[in-house]
């Protein structure tokens, strides 16, 4: 707090006069002895010029009391010591009193002179003090990111560099005024006072004892209210308040501004969510129902007439789709408990083997059109894992990998072990992912985004829900293209063992 | 009759199954495809009667399809959508669809709305000059209306909104199609004109609007004229 101190540094040089007066006192003595140290040397008139330094010194450094006492001291002192007759105070010669007449003149008007600009030069330092203080202010306020940053910049400023502590009003939701900062300041006024003064405040300050009203205001309305104790202001101080009310009003409103468009922000990407979750749900329910229900509307009005074979196929669809339409409810439920952080992990030893069987099993009437190859290092120790999560995580894989594959695209699954991981790697021929998006599909309803027109119709949850079973369990899970191939390959990497960080 | 030949869109292979089946029971010769790219260029080789269009096509968008297709060809569409979205369905009528059913759907809706199209083509390569149908009488050569037997006498642009649901009975006109033929393509936004112009027709046809005869509103869409749709022809086996 430089402008502080110096503050009182032109406060002691003003008023503290004790001090600058027996320093005023302190550089006489030294003059008289040093005069006397020369008196031999030099003419005594000449002396004068030495009493004359340690005035200017003085007042150089002090006011001007003490630098007039200091010349009448030196005055008298001359005069007294080495003007003959000695050690009197009158004088013989006549040239000698021109010469102490002329000192006294001198002393005073240089006195003057150097007291002078000494204030000026405090008051000039003082000014740009406040200067480089303000545009620090300024500074701060235009960049101050939010409401918070602007208030504290603003109750700051006021503290230390004003002396003056503050209380700022922010209007609420509502409208009301409510005390957002400078609670420690004890303002005398009830929440009638401040909500009345609030309702005015835009047309006029107001003035409550020592206690001054400023609105914080831009050009459209009141943004807030400052409460400050002005009983020992200047009027240029509360000016300079005003202009401080002025800036902070206009960062408020920028600051709020922002905020509010974040909001929106929000509110609209969560909509956006909402609607990406209804129209996908909406249309990987209906579309397995819409088959389901074709396909006994079929059998049911003309099934008389098909052949046999025909009748089978129509059958056969409506397990399958009644099938798909299982594994979209169970995503949907998956996704649920992912969410609401609903999965109790419930960690065994099991065998890998075991997990791809059991995964493989489920997809069998989805996965009989493509060839599977799975091959499983000898090495892969067993899992600490909760089973039934890891098994969902590869039948979603296993379901992406087909819904991709080209009509007889070999779909390969290996799982070996390496740096204390397992890694089981799902390979698929089809078109293959774009780098730029290889993340992207693990956001939820990323496909739903991309409307109907998305060849990989499905909730936009699967891969979703992958990620998600996969960090449960302390892995990850990252989708790569295929060296000298086209198609995707999604690896996961599961830690082997119980680790200190897999628990989720 | 059949052997029309009739081509499906659709990228669902399940759905494409039971449409396939059923179809070919009914001795319709169809062609199937799950790219809209390919749907155009077979309604070129295999010249079908009918297609049968789902809006969510992998490569095109059903909008897309149906104006590419309408540039050089006016062979009927009927459009399936799971979306229960009006203006979607809107969008492909204006854009030239004859029909649409939303998913899921039974057989026999999408059996009677194939029948309804194909008959209306046939019917209207050969000019006829009287339409019948549950009591309403329209003979167009002489612009003379009776129902029940009753003559009726009808506004000028009451009368042209009759014929154009004539045009093409059992299938939707949106509101912009009718309010294009009536008024001009200015107007096609108003569609209050509509709405009474309707209100008059209906009260002069003796229709109740709770329980329409003739004129059937399809909310948010547009107007059909109301034809017995379970009446069988003789494509069912």
């Amino acid at each position: 707090m430089p402008t502080q101190i110096d503050a009182e540094q032109a406060d002691q040089l003003f008023t503290a006069k004790p001090l600058a007066y027996a320093g005023a006192m302190v550089i006489v003595l030294i003059s008289v002895s040093l005069a006397f140290l020369l008196h031999r040397l030099m003419p005594h008139a000449n002396l004068s010029l030495l009493f004359l330094t340690g005035v200017l010194i003085i007042s150089a450094r002090t006011g001007l009391g003490p630098s007039l006492v200091a010349s009448v001291l030196s005055f008298l002192a001359f005069n007294f010591f080495f003007t003959p007759p000695y050690y009197t105070f009158e004088v013989a010669d006549d040239g000698d009193v021109a010469t102490l007449i002329f000192f006294l003149l001198m002393a005073a008007i240089t006195g003057n002179l150097a007291a002078r600009m000494h204030q000026e030069m405090i008051k000039r330092r003082l000014s740009l003090q406040r200067i480089s203080k303000l545009y620090e202010f300024s500074r701060h306020m235009s960049s101050a990111a939010s409401t918070d940053d602007v208030l504290d910049t603003l109750v700051d400023h006021f503290t230390h560099s004003l002396n003056c502590p503050v209380a700022v009003y922010l209007p609420d939701n509502n409208g009301v005024p409510v005390l957002r900062t400078g609670t420690n300041l004890p303002v005398p006024l009830t929440a009638t006072d401040i909500k009345q003064a609030w309702s005015v405040i835009a047309s006029e300050p107001l003035m409550q004892d020592q206690w001054q009203l400023l609105p914080l205001i831009t050009d459209q309305e009141p943004v807030g209210m400052l409460v400050m104790n002005s009983e020992q202001m200047d009027s240029e101080q509360l000016n300079l308040s005003r202009s401080l009310c002025q800036q902070a009003a206009i960062a408020l409103h920028r600051t709020q501004l922002a905020e509010d468009l974040e909001q929106v922000r929000l509110v609209s990407e969560t909509e956006q969510l909402r609607s990406a979750l209804l129209s996908s749900v909406s249309h990987d329910l209906r579309t397995p129902l819409a088959s389901i229900i074709g396909s006994t509307t079929s059998l049911l009005e003309y099934g008389e007439s098909f052949s046999s074979k025909n009748r089978t196929e129509l059958l056969e669809t409506v397990v399958e789709e009644a099938r798909r339409l299982d594994r979209h409810i169970q995503n949907l439920l998956d996704m649920t408990r992912l969410g609401q952080g609903k999965l109790n992990l419930r960690r065994d030893w099991v065998d890998l083997h075991d997990i791809i069987s059991s995964a493989v099993e489920r997809m069998r009437d989805r996965l009989k059109e493509w060839p599977l190859n799975i091959t499983i290092g000898s090495d892969v120790p067993l899992l600490w894992v909760h089973g039934v999560l890891i098994e969902q995580a590869l039948v979603n894989l296993l379901d992406n990998a087909v819904r991709f594959s080209p009509a007889d695209g070999e779909i390969t699954l290996t799982a070996r072990y390496m740096d204390n991981q397992v890694e089981i790697l799902l390979c698929d021929e089809g078109p293959g992912i774009p780098p730029e998006e290889r993340e992207k599909i693990f956001d939820m309803f990323y496909t739903a985004r991309q409307g109907d027109r998305g060849n990989l119709q499905g909730t936009g949850l699967g891969l979703a829900i992958v990620r998600g079973m996969i960090m449960a369990h302390g892995g990850r899970v990252t989708a790569q293209g295929r060296l000298n191939h086209h198609g995707t390959c999604m690896q996961i990497l599961l830690p082997a063992g119980p680790s200190e960080n897999s628990e989720a | 009759m059949a052997n029309e030949t009739i081509l499906v869109v659709e990228d669902e292979a399940q759905i494409r199954k039971f449409l396939r089946i059923s179809l070919e029971a009914h001795h319709y010769t169809v062609h199937e495809t799950r790219l809209g790219a390919e749907g155009l260029a077979l309604c070129a080789t295999a010249q079908p009667h009918l297609v049968i269009l789902d809006l969510g096509l992998p490569d095109l968008d059903g909008q897309q399809f149906i104006s590419r297709l309408r540039e050089w060809s006016n062979v009927p569409i009927i459009v399936l959508s799971v979306r229960a979205d009006e203006t979607q369905k809107v969008a492909a009528l204006d854009a030239g669809a004859n029909d649409y059913v939303t998913k899921p759907f039974g057989i026999s809706e999408l059996m009677a709305r194939i029948r309804v199209v194909l008959r209306d083509t046939r019917q209207s390569t050969a000019t006829q000059s009287l339409f019948e149908s549950q009591g309403l009488q329209v003979d167009l050569s002489q612009r003379e209306v009776s129902v029940d037997g009753n003559p009726i006498h009808l506004t000028k642009k009451e009368y042209e909104l009759l014929r154009l649901l004539i045009a093409q009975p059992g299938q939707v006109l949106t509101h912009r199609q009718i309010l294009g033929e009536v008024w001009g393509p200015a107007q096609q936004e108003e569609t209050h004109y509509l709405r009474v112009l309707v209100g008059q027709l209906r009260n002069k046809l003796g229709d109740d609007p709770a329980n329409p005869r003739f004129v059937i509103t399809v909310q948010g869409v547009g107007y059909r004229l109301a034809i017995p749709l379970a009446l069988d022809d003789q494509s069912q086996p």
